[in-house]
């Protein structure tokens, strides 16, 4: 099985590139983070500096930790479902799901000891970074030596294995053990019904968030910008929330505008219609980034905007502390930003290969490759469009009672400029990797597409 | 040559090839699959092309069809010769007046079977038709399915949409490579004769690869192909016929190829 795994590694270097690229990320930045613990307990750190140092290790390593989990997940299961094909053909000359399971759990694990050792530079670069960003926000004492030790690489290595193989053995079993009566079922059903797990997910997301909302307007209310601590959160949680609910959400947008769009864009928009209508859930994957790249950098960025804006309006001077926060906002937006562009180029990416053949086949109908080009945008608008509105309302759970909170307003005075910025960002990156990923596809001829 | 392979042009041709080339790959591996082949084909003809595994048949069935371009030579479809212009242009003359149906069928998996079947008359932008293509599809028993997907259906089922999809446009020439080859012996024959049926009852004209001797019987006439070029023809041809002169074809080529070794 050992060598079978490493062979079709060999094999399949472009397609566990992407797993590769997000494993490094994310154990890079767990261990940056974990270096300072290492950092905190070096001799002579005063207990001020220890303190401010472990919380900013937890505090913002724990939601990178978050993310991390996310993306591997998410990319893994990816790869894994694009596989099936490979599998079904494995099962057929005889191999077990067990040894196809064990196969890919391997291959996982491969990529995921090589991603963290190719972590270990970066990371330390990072945390060396991240001390100095302190030291000069006066959040620990200069002076204090950086170390990259056990803490580092344990939590760092220990993280990305045990995310990576939890994900693989999650994503095997799904996808061995259902492959081929789902399949039929889901294109038969249009595969926009969501398991009873994912809605109870979402629902539970979603209702988090609202009574974060709450407590953020009610008890929150004149604590100055301790009320970041709940209101901050908020808009991460509604983003989960909304992104498990993406199939319902593609499937019920898509019908509402297929009558309009198809009138507007033709034999593409028709295309494009049906196959995201029928595809909900695999497209669900790719909303899932944009929705939460746009939800929790608009509702992290106003917030900080209204902060600041209370601040100068009470006419103090920012504390160093409220500094430190504001670096920590945007180290946690920088991270997330750079998280989704990843997850997203690798749904999309991953999409567009599965959809290769089908674009192939549209081809060899009398559909030009123009027209293809313009499917695959359609496509993307479509995403990026359901996307950027849920991140919108994701936002607002933070923006909204952190505003009333702090100023009693429910909105802030501070204009649209920076979700704009936002939205811009997502939809460069959407359409961007889609019509990259389609120009790819059609400089292959289409008979040699289909039949290979 | 002899026959209606060699008739002049004239306005009842559906399908002409002139010294039509096709070189696969550059410089160090070059593959000639087809070799300077000439072909003409009469409107309402059923013809069959066959021959050994790689002798160019698919290559010949693609372009003659726009699928690919030749290296060289002509190709008229209908009068009209085929541009060797951009794919888009390419396409464009394909919808028109071609018309293909492939082994695997290659139906869109995420329309329905009467989406599927319609989908040439949009990218025409012929609306009026959708009632004769709901017509064709019943005709192929398949008005009962008409709002399942590809994968509820049975091999024989999807090829049935493929050949509607092929004839609902009335497309000067239908190509058709190897369309039994995945199905069993009742939904092949149903096939050809639902080709046989197009060609005899509706004035279409037909060309189909094939390495059934039986199914060939069902065509007016028979091509062979051998590496590359044309290597006979047979009228009315009965299965045994054409058994018989695949063998010699296949022993010719074999013993070629010993002497090449
Ligand atoms: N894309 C390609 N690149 C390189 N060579 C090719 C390509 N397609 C076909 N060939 C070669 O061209 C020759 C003719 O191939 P073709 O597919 O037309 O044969 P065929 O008669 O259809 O065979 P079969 O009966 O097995 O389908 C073969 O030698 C084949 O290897
Ligand atoms: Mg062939």
């Amino acid at each position: 099985m050992f060598g079978l795994a490493l062979r079709s590694l060999r094999h399949r270097a472009g397609g566990f590139l992407a797993t590769f690229v997000s494993m490094v990320f994310g154990a890079a930045m767990v261990m940056a983070f974990a270096s300072l613990l290492d950092t905190a307990m070096g001799d002579g750190v005063p207990s001020t500096s220890r303190t401010s140092l472990v919380t900013m290790a937890t505090v913002v390593g724990g939601w990178g930790l978050i993310m991390v989990v996310f993306s591997v997940t998410s990319t893994l299961t990816l790869v894994v479902r694009q596989r099936g094909d490979e599998m079904a053909l494995l099962k057929q000359v005889g191999a077990t799901p067990m040894q196809i399971g064990r196969m890919i759990v391997v291959e996982t694990a491969v990529v995921a000891l090589a991603a963290g050792l190719a972590a270990i530079l970066p990371a330390a670069l990072a945390g060396r970074g991240l001390l100095s960003l302190l030291v000069s926000s006066k959040r620990v004492d200069g002076g204090i030596h950086f170390a990259f030790g056990p803490y580092a690489l344990g939590i760092g290595l220990g993280v990305t294995f045990t995310a990576a193989i939890t994900a693989a053995v999650i994503a095997v079993r799904g996808t061995v053990r259902t492959r081929a009566a789902e399949s039929l079922r889901n294109a038969a059903t249009g595969d926009a019904r969501m398991s009873r797990k994912r809605k109870a997910a979402a629902v539970f997301f979603l209702v988090l968030g609202a009574s974060l909302a709450v407590t953020t307007a009610t008890a929150m209310r004149g604590k100055g910008s301790d009320a970041m601590q709940t209101a901050g959160q908020t808009s991460i949680w509604v983003s989960i929330g909304l992104a498990l609910a993406g199939p319902v959400l593609i499937g019920r947008v898509t019908a509402a505008l297929a009558r309009p769009l198809e009138r507007m864009g033709g034999v593409p928009a028709y295309l494009t219609v049906q196959y995201v209508r029928r595809r909900a859930g695999r497209l669900a994957g790719t909303l899932m980034p944009i929705i939460l790249f746009t939800g929790i950098a608009t509702g992290t960025l106003y917030m900080q905007s209204i902060e600041n804006a209370a601040t100068a309006a009470s006419g103090a001077v920012a504390t160093a502390d409220e500094k430190t926060i504001e670096t920590l906002n945007f180290t946690v937006i920088g991270m997330l930003v750079v998280f989704s562009a990843i997850m997203l180029i690798n749904t999309l990416v991953a999409a567009m290969t599965y959809r290769q053949s089908e674009s192939a086949r549209q081809r060899l109908v009398g559909v030009t490759p123009g027209q293809v080009l313009r499917t695959v945008i359609v496509e993307g608008v479509i995403l990026t469009l359901l996307g950027v509105v849920s991140g919108a309302v994701a936002g607002l759970f933070t923006i909204v009672p952190y505003s009333i909170a702090r100023t009693g307003h429910a909105l802030p005075d501070i204009g649209a400029g920076t979700y704009l910025a936002v939205v811009a960002a997502a939809a460069v990156l959407t359409l961007g990797t889609g019509v990259g990923a389609a120009l790819r596809t059609i400089r292959v001829p289409a008979v040699e597409a289909v039949t290979r | 040559m002899n026959g209606q392979v060699t008739l002049p042009t004239s306005g009842s041709e559906a399908l002409r090839l002139v010294s039509v080339r096709k070189v696969y790959g550059t410089d160090g591996t070059q593959v000639t699959a087809l070799d300077g082949v000439s072909l003409s084909l009469r409107k309402g003809t059923f013809t069959a092309v066959m021959g050994p595994s790689g002798s160019g048949k698919s290559t010949l069935l693609q372009c003659a069809a726009g699928l690919d371009r030749p290296t060289g030579g002509k190709v008229f479809v209908d009068g009209a010769e085929m541009s060797g212009g951009s794919e888009t242009e390419l396409t464009k003359f394909r919808r028109r007046r071609i018309g293909f149906i492939f082994q695997q069928f290659n139906l869109l998996p995420t329309l329905d079977v009467l989406q599927n079947a319609t989908l040439p008359l949009r990218l025409a932008g012929r609306k009026a038709d959708r009632r004769y293509a709901r017509d064709v599809l019943t005709r192929m028993g398949l008005g009962d399915r008409l709002r399942h997907l590809p994968a509820e259906l049975s091999g024989g089922q999807q090829q049935r949409v493929a050949i509607a999809r092929a004839l609902v446009t009335n497309p000067s020439v239908i190509f058709a490579d190897e369309p039994t080859g995945a199905l069993d012996t009742r939904s092949a024959r149903e096939v050809l004769g639902l080709l046989m049926r197009a060609v005899h009852e509706h004035g279409q004209t037909v060309v189909m690869v094939t390495h059934d001797p039986v199914a060939a019987s069902y065509a007016d006439s028979v091509v062979f192909l051998a590496d590359g070029r044309l290597a006979g023809e047979l009228d009315r041809p009965t299965a045994e016929a054409v058994a018989e002169r695949m063998t010699h074809l296949g022993d010719r080529t074999a013993r070629r190829d010993e002497t090449e070794v």
